[in-house]
């Protein structure tokens, strides 16, 4: 199978040589397919930024190797320009790294720095601003005059402006209300759908996470500690508890009655599911 | 008037006013609410809801153009009470790093004793205690820029408690922190709540933390729309959801059973009582 990314024995090691040598990345294999949308989730120092910010070169390994396409990013440092290109990492928090006069500005930055022309440019700020929902009277705007869940979107825009084949985002929803959470997500999954974009979201959120992932990298110490589909790695609730990890409330609350006994199913994380399956055990029973 | 009311807005209007246009925006319209002495009230609506607008104007940041706001029985459009209001009732805002000035803990916990001119003998004693009461006394000589996020909001609440505050705003204190440091502030401020009577003001977008509250104040374009217990502000699915709002995944999970013609005995507000709630039905079954 041929990955778009791939690590091969990546390790990260902060500090190496001082007193405060700490190993972020322990070894770390794995392959992400082109079209994925992989949610990697982990606590907070379980080294999940670290890994990610590998994947595009912001990081250079301290051993082992990064795989674009099968090939080296390191293999010739002048190219690390080109991968940053290809894999387009949006921040946490990327509204603060919003800068220009206008949003239309804004956005266009990634394609400038990439040399295109200006009407391939116009072309891909107004792509990008369509997937994101923004509309003209948004780009002729200042990016300090619009809304906190505004500014996300435009600043995740000027990433998907330079149409990255695989798209990192870092907490994408963090600190927007449900109706800002919603439409981060949607434009997510369309973007996705239409492009065929590998897409890797960071998330501590696991409601997100099991709405929209299709399958889940749980990072955990510097190592892979599961990978799976949403499925797989919720069924496994009481481990990702016992890692300081949520797990949504329905899955607690199937978890539980499972373990109490009922003949319910662990791997249930969101609200239809559970009640489906609550309401075939509750009206069968209720005709038998 | 209330006279004995923590908090008490009477028929508060405030708009923001652009220096180049002579456009007003209009962020609140005629507010009417009170907060009680030992109250944990949760405000909860969508992003321009107001939410924020009124932690600012609780604390004399921000004055309404119209209406009247006293906190602890002190009006805050008098300057002179400013000193005293904010000593009364301390503001955590959202980010954890544009609140700690001192560069060990213990020092920034100080800083509000200091400036309240405290003995230095007192400032030791309440630093200390305030510490503790947020479980960061072992952390007393660090660098707060090494501590995690939620670490950073517990000396932040415990650079108020320093204060001895009757009261404390949280302005989506949470919205930054991965979920520990969420719980970690979470149970930092019911337990000041419960054991020590702080009138708690929490606003939030989580609405499992709204529900942990007493009751439950949901905006909607710079108007009270739901002003009741959490339960019956929750167990609104639908208005929650065309308000901009959500509801914990159990509190919908129940009510779409109770859609499909279940009997499933009302609301629920938390794991928990979903768990207990579902184990009736299934052995009822």
């Amino acid at each position: 199978m041929a990955f778009v990314l791939q690590t091969e024995n990546l390790s990260c090691v902060y500090g190496e040589g001082t007193p405060f040598r700490t190993v972020a990345l322990n070894e770390i294999n794995i392959g992400i397919e082109k079209g994925e949308l992989l949610a990697v989730i982990g606590q907070t120092g379980s080294g999940k930024s670290s890994l990610i910010q590998h994947f595009n070169g912001i990081l250079r390994p301290s051993s082992g190797r990064v795989l674009l396409n099968g090939q080296d990013i390191w293999a010739d440092k002048k190219n690390i320009r080109q991968v940053r290109f290809q894999v387009g990492l949006c921040f946490q928090y990327p509204e603060y790294q919003l800068f220009e006069e206008t949003v239309y500005r804004d956005i266009s930055f990634g394609p400038r720095n990439m040399g295109l022309k200006e009407d391939e440019i116009d072309v891909r700020v107004r792509e990008a601003a369509r997937y994101v929902g923004l509309t003209q009277a948004h780009l002729d705007a200042s990016p300090f005059d619009l809304s906190g869940g505004e500014k996300r979107r435009a600043a995740i825009a000027g990433v998907i402006a330079m149409r990255p084949q695989v798209l990192i985002l870092d907490e994408p929803t963090a600190g927007l209300d449900p109706a800002g959470r919603d439409s981060i997500l949607g434009f997510i999954q369309a973007y996705r759908a239409e492009t065929g974009a590998t897409v890797i979201i960071v998330s501590h959120s696991m409601e997100d996470v099991a709405s929209i992932a299709t399958r889940i990298l749980v990072v955990h110490q510097g190592s892979i500690a599961m990978t799976g589909t949403v499925d797989e790695v919720f069924s496994r609730a009481d481990e990702l508890v016992a890692m300081g990890l949520n797990v949504p409330q329905v899955t607690r609350v199937f978890t539980a009655l499972n373990r109490r006994g009922f003949p319910v199913p662990r791997n249930v994380y969101t609200v239809t599911q559970a009640r489906d399956i609550l309401l075939k055990i509750l009206r069968s029973e209720g005709e038998a | 008037m209330n006279e004995n009311a923590m908090i008490e807005f009477r028929n508060v209007t405030f708009s923001y006013h652009s220096d180049e246009s002579t456009e007003e925006k209009t962020i609140l319209h005629a507010l009417d609410f009170s907060v009680q002495p030992g109250e944990f009230v949760a405000i909860l609506g969508r992003n321009g809801s107001g939410k924020s607008t009124i932690a600012k104007l609780a604390n004399g940041i921000l004055e309404p153009d119209e209406g009247r706001i006293t906190v602890c029985g002190l009006d805050t459009s008098s300057e002179e009470n400013h000193r005293e209001i904010r000593r009364n009732c301390g503001l955590v805002f959202q980010n954890p790093d544009n609140q700690i000035v001192a560069t060990i803990v213990e020092e920034d916990v100080a800083f509000g004793p200091e400036n309240l001119g405290v003995p230095p003998v007192e400032i030791r004693s309440r630093v200390d205690a305030a510490l503790k009461a947020v479980g960061m006394y072992d952390y007393r000589k660090k660098e707060p820029h090494k501590l995690s996020g939620g670490q950073k909001q517990r000396v932040a609440i415990a650079g108020i408690l320093a204060m001895d505050p009757k009261c404390i705003i949280l302005d989506e204190a949470t919205a930054m922190l991965d979920p520990h440091g969420r719980r970690e502030v979470m149970e930092t401020v019911r337990r000041l709540n419960r054991e020590r009577g702080i009138t708690i003001l929490y606003i939030t977008h989580f609405m499992d933390e709204a529900a942990a509250a007493d009751r439950v104040i949901v905006m909607d374009d710079g108007k009270i729309v739901i002003d009741d217990c959490p339960r019956a502000v929750f167990s609104q699915v639908e208005r929650m959801k065309s308000l901009g709002l959500d509801v914990p995944q159990v509190t919908e999970m129940i009510d779409s059973l109770s859609r499909c013609g279940i009997n499933t005995g009302g609301s629920v507000l938390d794991v928990d009582e979903c768990i207990d709630r579902l184990a009736n039905l299934l052995e009822e079954a």
